[in-house]
């Protein structure tokens, strides 16, 4: 490569360096630098000192935090199962041939397109212990059988995984249709004139080769399940008992409601490092798979 | 399934403001629009073409439920000051959120915000900070003395005044006296007769839907409230006013908890309370589900309203109940008017919060948006009165509002007791002694921490 080849590469690469810089780079630089300090909004007067590593140590101390983490992991590893699964039913049957299969591949997007406060908005109507659609299709109009779902610290959680699989098994679906259809007919035919029936057919052609899609799906799933904030915060504010409070709340509300800016950029970044390391284990799997795959 | 419950679950977020239209939704999408004004508020042009028609100044509000009192005090303060613009910018609604998006503003020293509003439990922590103008110098003592003691003594920092009331909120009982009437009860003053009325009222009635009491026991600002006046009136504190000691885990506090936990979640209210604001749990008493409702002022109106209530008529008020052998207490609410310290325009700000809080200006509010005055000459005003006959029931649990914890740092008091409160009540069988005692340990470093910062 020469010089000036070598001088187009970078102007090229210039904006998107630029914007990856300036919108995640710098804050998450920012959070780190913050969360080595002690600095509370409503007591200025203290200032702003380093403490080196104490908020990570006190966050580590902290029972509040632990059972966030557990929340979180909870929450994670159920919802990103269930998406998956769903999913992959969803992308099955969307891959079909059949009358209507445009409309029923966008309907099936719909909860995809809706915004997370919008439709954590309707569960919460939906798991109303009054008036909610959910008790009503339970137990119709024994009134005397609802139940409380957002009351209840057990089934306040699976509330929320239930209203995070609705809105994101159909992303997951999305992905793995797009994997189902790389796959050549020509397989499945001579699969077919081998004798081989559905199952074999599943678990010798599809399931293999739709494995990298699979991977994918789980990647984002995983980090972005991670992250949770809205469902909690719209759905039950953390409530009841802390049942809720998914790390991202806890650190939303350390930081914004109790002003401890320093020990709230704490709990962001080891939100930040776990997806991370998650993302960094998946890439190298994934990649690994894809390339295998290829070959 | 009625759908109009819908509407109704949309209304008030927070304990101490009227708030009628928001919800969650709502809510973030005020953040977003308030981080929109902000981004615009950077651009230099506008402000500085503004400021040379006229002196305008900034007032960060929430969206008032009835926003027509408003403009009009607005345009009335415009036409009397015919230098001064008011340009409103609108917070969430939710009192918590309110007070992220102020003191983000306050604590970067943003000098193109005027006038704010502030709960009845920030004063302590906006004056710690340096964040509110302190007001002695115009707010005169005699001035003072009209208005009812619990908010001047909430807007009361180190011997400054913060903040000007514009109203006040305290928890009111409210019960339907056509069930009290039909039973020959006379309304509780203990909450063991509530009970026992209840649990008569509920067997002559056979009827499923209904239940004995709706309260605010969610895990958020106001379980806080709810909380303590079950405390307080057992005679209880969570931090003593005077002394700062923290009493949390003291034989009266953990009865009260306890008490809650045993014969009021899910036995004389429905189990679902435990994730219900003032907006669910007032639909459960207007529906006519409930025989008696904890809540504030404004739920006077709603629940007269023939529109949205099927009790209207039917409802009264009282104080709150009590354990027996002690005093009824009610949470102070309500919310104030303060000034920037950093306001460029100190003098028209200062006019523009004198307007609002001036006799006329509170009457207004009252009249056309039920909200009850912080001054006591308006009490006593003709068509008040004869408008408003129920404020004069309100006035003895106004007196007497107690203050939640006072301190530069009761945000982090507070989020420390919603999780005490909501653990020791969510979870049967929970040792209330033993949490409360960790609870209070967290709560006397933060104590510590607040007292750090006085003078």
């Amino acid at each position: 490569m020469n010089t000036s080849d070598r001088r187009l590469y970078w102007i090229l690469l210039f904006p998107s360096l630029a914007i990856l810089i300036l919108f995640i780079a710098a804050p998450v630089g920012q959070s780190f630098f913050l969360s080595l300090h002690r600095m509370i909004i409503g007591l200025p007067h203290l200032g702003v000192s380093f403490v080196g590593l104490q908020n990570y140590g006190d966050l580590f101390n902290d029972p509040v935090a632990r059972h966030s983490l557990w929340i979180t992991l909870i929450f994670v590893g159920t919802t990103t199962f269930f998406e998956l699964l769903i999913g992959l039913l969803l992308a099955l049957l969307m891959h079909r041939q059949f009358p209507g299969r445009g409309g029923l591949r966008a309907c099936i997007l719909i909860p995809w397109a809706i915004p997370t406060v919008v439709s954590a908005q309707m569960w919460r109507f939906l798991f109303n212990d009054a008036y909610g659609m959910v008790n009503y299709a339970l137990f119709g109009p024994e009134v005397s059988q609802y139940i409380p779902w957002l009351a209840i610290p057990s089934t306040a959680l699976v509330s929320l995984i239930v209203a995070d699989v609705w809105k994101t098994a159909s992303f997951a679906a999305l992905l793995i249709l797009a994997g189902l259809q790389v796959i050549p007919d020509q397989l499945y035919e001579s699969a077919r004139v081998d004798g081989a029936g559905p199952w074999q057919r599943f678990w010798h052609i599809t399931w293999p080769l739709i494995r990298p899609a699979l991977l994918v799906a789980l990647l984002f799933r995983t980090i972005d399940a991670f992250r949770v904030f809205d469902l909690a915060f719209v759905m039950t504010q953390g409530g009841p008992a802390d049942a809720t409070n998914v790390l991202q709340l806890y650190g939303y509300k350390k930081m914004f409601v109790e002003g401890w800016m320093g020990y709230g950029s704490a709990i962001s970044v080891c939100v930040f490092v776990m997806a991370l390391c998650l993302a960094l284990v998946y890439v190298r799997v994934v990649g690994r798979r894809l390339l295998e795959a290829e070959a | 399934m009625g759908h109009h419950v819908f509407q109704l679950k949309t209304g008030r977020r927070h304990p101490c403001t009227p708030g009628w239209v928001t919800g969650a939704a709502m809510r973030a999408f005020l953040t977003i629009s308030i981080l929109f004004h902000l981004a615009v508020g950077l651009c230099p042009d506008l402000d500085a073409a503004r400021a040379d028609e006229a002196t305008h100044i900034v007032f960060l509000t929430w969206k008032p439920n009835q926003p027509q009192a408003w403009d009009r005090l607005i345009e009335r303060f415009e036409r009397e000051n015919p230098n001064i613009a008011v340009k409103r910018q609108i917070g969430p609604h939710s009192s918590t959120d309110y007070h992220a998006i102020v003191t983000q503003r306050l604590r970067n020293r943003d000098t193109s915000l005027d006038v704010f509003l502030m709960d009845a439990i920030w004063p302590p922590e906006f004056a710690a900070a340096g964040w509110a103008m302190d007001l002695s110098p115009q707010f005169f003592a005699a001035e003072q003395k009209d208005f009812l003691e619990g908010p001047i003594r909430a807007n009361t920092w180190q011997g400054g005044i913060y903040g000007v009331p514009c109203y006040i909120g305290a928890g009111l009982f409210y019960y339907r006296k056509d069930l009290l009437q039909k039973y020959g009860f006379e309304p509780p003053r203990t909450w063991e007769e509530m009970l026992r009325q209840g649990e008569a009222v509920l067997k002559g009635e056979n009827d499923p839907g209904l239940t004995v009491y709706s309260a605010q026991f969610k895990q958020y600002e106001g379980l806080v409230c709810d909380m303590m006046e079950f405390i307080w009136s057992n005679g209880g504190e969570a931090v003593a006013p005077a002394t700062g000691n923290v009493l949390l885990d003291r034989e009266a506090a953990v009865q009260a908890v306890s008490f809650v936990r045993d014969r009021i979640i899910g036995k004389a209210a429905p189990r679902g309370v435990l994730n219900y604001e003032e907006p669910e749990s007032l639909a459960l008493f207007i529906q006519g589900n409930a025989m008696f409702h904890r809540n504030w002022p404004y739920a006077w109106g709603l629940a007269n309203a023939p529109e949205i209530s099927r009790v209207a008529g039917k409802v009264e008020v009282t104080r709150l109940p009590s354990f027996k052998g002690h005093d009824s207490a009610s949470t102070l609410g309500g919310w104030q008017f303060g000034i920037n310290r950093y306001s460029r325009r100190p003098e028209a700000a200062w006019r523009f919060v004198q307007f609002m809080t001036s006799k006329a200006s509170q009457r207004t509010l009252a009249l056309k948006s039920g909200l009850a005055p912080a001054r006591r000459s308006v009490y006593e005003d003709p068509l008040v009165r004869q408008n408003m006959p129920h404020l004069k029931a309100f006035l003895p649990a106004f007196e007497k509002a107690r203050p939640r914890p006072r301190s530069p740092v009761y945000p982090m008091i507070s989020q420390e007791l919603q999780r005490y409160f909501s653990r020791a009540i969510a979870g049967q069988g929970a040792d209330i002694a033993a949490m409360a005692k960790a609870s209070a340990e967290r709560i006397r470093r933060f104590v510590k921490l607040g007292n750090a910062s006085l003078r």
